[in-house]
């Protein structure tokens, strides 16, 4: 696992992200993620609060067109995260909060996934708009959707201070 | 710059940040909570006035504009907090930061082109614009400036922190 991290690590890519002094290396890597993640978890937001009853005005199935845009999103935070871990992948992976994020992640995408699948089956049941909303399942699905996507940017906060972090376990 | 410097100086929230190392992170989480709320709420309504996901009303989707607007607050507050608070070189350092003044520059542009929006009668007309059909040139090209106006604040917000690769990048 050692000699991986290190392979990886010493990378031409991983080393041009670290350490090129090019305006595109690092910090375009790192504003694309900032990108993506306001894409994500605003667009994926705004789509939970309708579907937990806000918002009536805004009908229900059209907004199956704005998963795309948040898949997008996810996919530029997806590549550009690789190659943020690729350049600093042994700090990273013994940051405890990095590991709690990833698992975070995942956790959201599935959730992000099955709340999908229930306005999928809502858009083609062609119901009034509004009702869907009502139902227990989806209610529960946007409101852990809200809860993830904002865990996910607190634990992404906090793994830029490791040390505060282990402060507070202390 | 200076006077400026010397009044946030005054407010002595860099010492407040310097006695608690839980401001600094708490106030960052809170600014890309903003950030995600001004983009998914903001931003949508420019993709639809763009022609993305055209059977969503372009009306329906402003309900959600007072949301973005409370993430600016939320982003103004805590910005002003990282400037006048900043704990190791002030908020002298923050203000002669390039990217930062480009990325206020970018806001007040973004502001403006908003205020064109709603005064201007374009966001009328907006409003107007059926499920599924196309918005106005105007509103379109107001939407797009948006786009590119938010985004880059989120470019120029994370370039603050390596200044130097943008001068270096400017041959500055």
């Amino acid at each position: 696992m050692g000699d991986f991290i290190q392979f990886i690590e010493n990378s031409a890519v991983a080393a041009w992200v670290r350490e090129s002094p090019s305006i595109f290396a690092y910090t375009t890597v790192l504003s694309l993620h900032a990108m993506g993640l306001a894409v994500v978890v605003g667009v994926g937001t705004v789509v939970a609060l309708r579907l937990l009853g806000a918002f009536k005005a805004l009908p229900v199935a059209p907004l199956l067109r704005l998963f795309p845009a948040m898949w997008i999103g996810f996919t530029v935070n997806a590549l550009s995260g690789l190659l943020l871990l690729a350049a600093n992948m042994s700090n990273l992976l013994a940051n405890v909060m990095f590991i709690i994020k990833l698992v975070l992640i995942a956790i959201a995408l599935v959730n992000m996934e099955l709340l999908r699948h229930s306005i999928t089956g809502y858009a083609q049941a062609g119901e009034a708009q509004g009702e869907i909303s009502e139902t227990p399942r989806t209610r529960a699905l946007a409101a852990s959707a809200i809860v993830l996507w904002i865990a996910v940017i607190v634990a992404g906060r906090l793994t830029a201070y490791p040390n505060f972090v282990s402060a507070l376990f202390s | 710059m200076e006077f400026l410097a010397n009044l946030l100086e005054s407010t002595n929230l860099g010492d407040f940040v310097n006695a608690h190392d839980w401001v600094w992170p708490l106030c960052e989480i809170f600014h890309f909570i903003g950030m995600a709320a001004l983009i998914g709420t903001v931003g949508l309504v420019d993709l639809r006035i763009l022609g993305f996901a055209k059977r969503i009303p372009i009306a329906a989707l402003e309900r959600l504009v007072p949301i973005g607007v409370a993430g600016f607050v939320v982003n103004a507050v805590t910005g002003f907090i990282f400037v006048a608070g900043n704990p190791v070189g002030g908020p002298i350092e923050y203000l002669e930061n390039l990217s930062l003044q480009l990325k206020l520059l970018l806001i007040l542009i973004a502001g403006i082109n908003l205020l064109i929006y709603y005064f201007g009668g374009i966001a009328r007309q907006a409003d107007a614009v059926p499920p599924g059909e196309d918005a106005p040139r105007s509103a379109k090209f107001v939407a797009a400036t948006s786009l590119i106006a938010w985004f880059g604040v989120i470019f120029f917000g994370r370039m603050i922190m390596y200044n130097d690769t943008l001068l270096y990048a400017f041959g500055l």
